[in-house]
């Protein structure tokens, strides 16, 4: 989680950016479609995972994506 | 059948009393009348054209309950496959076979290949890209989870033939239309009244605006290399404000007819004039179409070039845009107008002004700061400019009445063009000033900001006789080729 924050905060230009489970795009600015893919693409790089199409439109909340990124992890 | 003919209002008529006095609150009798009269309608276009739609929507209803019903994931996606190319297939041999058969011919004549290709009679299927995409968007959602298949019949067919929408939209997705369909609907009186003024101002911009303006810009048009570049840039204007009021004043009648027999249509349009670069734009224009483009082709296709990152974004961006154009119609100069389009996001991808919030700071007398007043004219130029690539026959009468258009001596008084010039011109004023003031509404007089209901009633007097004395009974709705 604390990996996926410090992504989150550097590609999304907020410095004091808290992740909770039930964050989504609406919460945060500049958290919009095309930041959401690099985000994707920063979280695939730093933990060495690869997310399908699929997997992208079940993330509607951080919780979501953390859950995913467990699941590829374990 | 056009909303604004007397065919149509006697049909919806009919439809109107037997689905709210016969079939009252009997949502099974009311669906099926409901799908009789698609039918009837889409029939009344060219019923040759009926066959088409009744075996791909009974191909869709299969395919939609085979994705859900099997746990294998490859035979979910072979499924959703079968759709898919079944559906582009359709659509591509009825709207595009004779363009590819052409453009491939040309080619190999411009290598000095001669070729002998004769091109089909195709008879195109009206609405054919509105209902394929509606189609499209069941099984691809069925099979990303995000919806699950219908097993009422009519009430997925009622989905894909809705009669106000199936001719230009608005490209509802089934997760939204299908459950309205699904549930008991009673007349609403306040829903009602409310698609009234909608369908009211649909047939103003329709009538009153787009097809006075047809005239005109189908003159300037006709005989482009005889004109100034003053007129050039009147007829471009007008073209592009009348393509907008043909289309939404179509979009608020079928939302406005959908809201009498209950139901709530997916918003098409959000004041596209006021946009403050082009991207804007595109979340505001034929919202319906961009939002499944970027659902199905441009988010799938910018996760494939996610680590090219910016220009990843680009390159789907291009695509996409390209396949804009294609949509329109089957010939270059829509493909012109969709990359035309695609390369004006370039400089907001890179600078990264596609991703701010775009906000309009209003001043005194509620008008835009002159800042953004700059962007809102500077997007108009180029929706213009786009207009005449979308308006001309091909690339190369675009790029001649461009040069025209900028060519010296650019002012001079207009000759030969018809009388009606003049009130469209001011209507036109009139709409773009009414739109600005009602624009945080769903459509223009959704809120009017008069109290008093004596002095409402005026005003829809007023609307109706501007109708009655200076609407145009002109030609069908534009995006029906479409």
């Amino acid at each position: 989680m604390d990996k996926i924050q410090s992504i989150f905060r550097t590609v999304l230009k907020h410095d004091d950016l808290i992740l909770t489970e039930n964050l989504s795009a609406n919460d945060v600015q500049g958290w919009d479609s095309l930041s959401h893919m690099l985000l994707i693409s920063e979280i695939e790089s730093a933990l060495n995972i690869k997310f399908k199409l699929k997997d992208l439109n079940k993330m509607k909340q951080v919780g979501d994506l953390v859950d995913i990124v467990l699941s590829k992890l374990s | 059948m056009l909303f604004n003919s007397l065919p149509f209002f006697i049909f919806f008529v009919v439809v109107f009393f037997l689905y709210y006095f016969v079939f009252k609150e009997k949502t099974k009798s009311q669906n099926v009348l409901l799908l009789v009269a698609n039918y009837f309608f889409y029939a009344w276009v060219d019923w040759r054209l009926l066959p088409l739609l009744i075996v791909s929507t009974l191909i869709f209803y299969g395919l939609g309950i085979a994705i859900f019903n099997t746990n294998n994931e490859k035979r979910k996606s072979l499924f959703c496959t079968l759709g898919v190319v079944f559906g582009l297939g359709v659509l591509g041999y009825f709207k595009y076979v004779n363009f590819f058969i052409t453009s491939l011919s040309d080619l190999f004549e411009s290598l000095g290949l001669h070729t002998n290709w004769h091109t089909f009679k195709i008879l195109v299927p009206i609405g054919i890209s509105f209902y394929t995409f509606r189609l499209l968007s069941y099984v691809l959602d069925i099979h990303r989870e995000e919806c699950e298949p219908t097993r009422n019949f009519v009430a997925f067919a009622t989905y894909v033939a809705f009669f106000p929408c199936i001719l230009s939209g608005p490209i509802d997705r089934p997760n939204k239309l299908i459950p309205q369909i699904e549930t008991k609907r009673i007349f609403n009186y306040s829903l009602a009244t409310d698609g009234l003024r909608q369908i009211l101002w649909g047939l103003f911009k329709k009538m009153v605006i787009a097809d006075n303006c047809a005239g005109v810009v189908d003159r300037i048009w006709e005989n482009y290399t005889d004109h100034s570049g003053s007129t050039l840039a009147l007829g471009a204007i007008l073209c592009s404000i009348q393509v907008y009021a043909d289309f939404s004043g179509y979009t608020d009648m079928a939302i406005g007819i959908g809201k009498l027999l209950g139901f709530r249509l997916t918003k098409n349009f959000n004041y596209p004039f006021f946009s403050k670069n082009i991207a804007d734009y595109w979340k505001k224009w034929h919202i319906s179409l961009t939002s499944w483009l970027t659902d199905y082709v441009f988010t799938p296709l910018n996760f494939t070039f996610r680590k090219l990152k910016k220009w990843g974004v680009i390159l789907a961006v291009l695509v996409n845009f390209t396949l804009v154009g294609l949509w329109h119609g089957a010939n270059w100069n829509f493909v012109a107008f969709g990359v035309f389009h695609g390369l004006l996001y370039i400089p907001l991808i890179l600078s990264g002004v596609l991703s701010k919030e775009v906000k309009i700071e209003t001043g005194k007398w509620g008008l835009p700061q002159l800042k953004d007043f700059c962007q809102m004219l500077l997007t108009f130029f180029l929706v213009v400019i786009g207009g005449i690539i979308f308006k001309s026959g091909s690339i190369a009468e675009a790029w001649h009445f461009v040069a025209r258009l900028f060519s010296f001596p650019f002012f001079s008084i207009p000759v030969g063009l018809p009388r009606v010039t003049l009130y469209a011109s001011v209507f036109s004023v009139v709409l773009i000033i009414v739109e600005w003031i009602g624009r945080h509404n769903d459509y223009t007089l959704e809120r009017i900001p008069i109290k008093s209901g004596l002095l409402r009633l005026v005003l829809y007097a007023i609307i109706v006789g501007t109708i009655i004395v200076y609407g145009n009974k002109g030609g069908a709705f534009i995006y029906f080729q479409f």
